[in-house]
């Protein structure tokens, strides 16, 4: 049996996500847009994604900070599966000999 | 594994039913082709839906209220962000409203995506964007741009953003729950290495955007500014607080950016 609030607050977040997950389609749907709003919708991609995992950069321990320099330079010649092994390989093997 | 691949074909099906689509081997194919090429991004994904579930559990949530959550809700930042500030029983509307901002980053998505959906009617929309997330959003479109470059039209294809979608769906969801009932066994997987299994996959997709230094100015900027807001403001701030800041970057520099970009 669950406890009403805590149904309340998973419905409630749910609703809310989905409606995050509409909003922008909603708006642009059936518009065109001029040469800067194109300019910023094909920027936002990357710029969400390398927002995402910023944090990674100013890691305060240098394993964690090589092992991502590493991935970079694996991510900028392979494709996903070996990047994202060299990625936690990298960082697991660093952390043990660095600490 | 196999029990979830069973399970992976049934959703096919169901998926299919429900977006009105009629089963044709090229719906198959398409969503076959999703699910194949998110199977790397799972080994990112998996330990993170241990290592909630486990927090999950710790902070008083049920095990059948954690798949509830995992389920209805399919967005992990704003779930780890509720999990922290769970309390027993939950301030309803703070954890609304720290979902709601975690969140705000699926307006961008959504707006980036939306030209690409033009040619898909609205009933078939709706339910393939609950699977929007920030993976299957990423796969969707640099998807979209190599079957563009290609020359396949229509570029988006959405049986492969559904196929993407509901693999990680599905892993999210089964992985939760059993970090939830494994909990505190589990220890620490962030000491093993997975730290950098997103940041991995989140650099090639990157990479499969680039289009040269000029375009990707945006990028630094968010970069450098989500990493000082990561610095200076405790939260979750930084993911909206770059991205923010890239866009209006974006928007100042087209004006002196030519309209076709040297190669």
């Amino acid at each position: 049996m669950i406890e009403p609030t805590v149904l309340l607050t998973i419905l409630l977040m749910a609703g809310v996500t989905y409606l995050t997950r509409l909003g922008g389609y909603l708006v642009l749907r059936n518009r065109t847009l001029g040469a800067r709003a194109m300019a910023v919708v094909e920027a936002a991609p990357g710029c969400v994604l390398i927002s995402v995992i910023a944090p990674s950069f100013v890691a305060n321990n240098p394993a964690d900070l090589a092992a991502l320099f590493i991935t970079l330079l694996a991510a900028t010649r392979l494709s996903m599966l070996p990047t994202v092994l060299i990625g936690i390989a990298s960082s697991g093997l660093l952390r043990a000999l660095l600490g | 594994m196999l029990v979830a691949w069973n399970t992976v074909r049934r959703m096919t099906i169901d998926i299919q039913t429900s977006l009105g689509t009629t089963p044709r081997d090229g719906w198959r194919d398409e969503f076959r082709r999703g699910l194949a090429s998110c199977l790397p991004i799972l080994l990112g994904v998996i330990p993170g839906a241990m290592v909630l579930g486990a927090q999950a559990a710790q902070k008083g949530l049920r095990l059948g209220e954690v798949p509830l959550m995992t389920g209805l809700n399919f967005a992990g930042g704003s779930e780890f962000a509720a999990i922290q500030l769970w309390t027993s029983p939950p301030h309803v509307a703070v954890i609304v409203f720290v979902t709601f901002l975690v969140n705000s980053r699926h307006l961008l998505m959504g707006a980036a995506l939306a030209p690409h959906l033009q040619h898909l009617p609205k009933r078939k929309v709706f339910p393939a964007l609950f699977l929007m997330c920030d993976e299957s959003w990423a796969l969707g479109i640099a998807d979209a741009r190599r079957r563009a470059a290609l020359g396949v039209g229509p570029a988006f294809s959405l049986p492969y953003f559904v196929g993407t979608g509901a693999c990680i769906w599905l892993a999210w969801v089964g992985f939760t729950s059993l970090g939830a009932a494994l909990g505190p066994l589990l220890g620490d997987v962030e000491a093993y290495g997975f730290n950098l299994a997103f940041p991995a996959i989140f650099l090639v997709l990157l990479r499969s955007m680039w289009t040269g230094f000029r375009a990707a100015r945006p990028w630094l900027v968010a970069l450098v500014v989500a990493a000082l807001t990561y610095l200076l403001v405790p939260g979750a701030w930084y993911v909206a607080a770059g991205a923010l800041s890239g866009l209006a970057a974006a928007y100042f520099l087209a004006g002196d950016a030519p309209m076709i970009e040297p190669k």
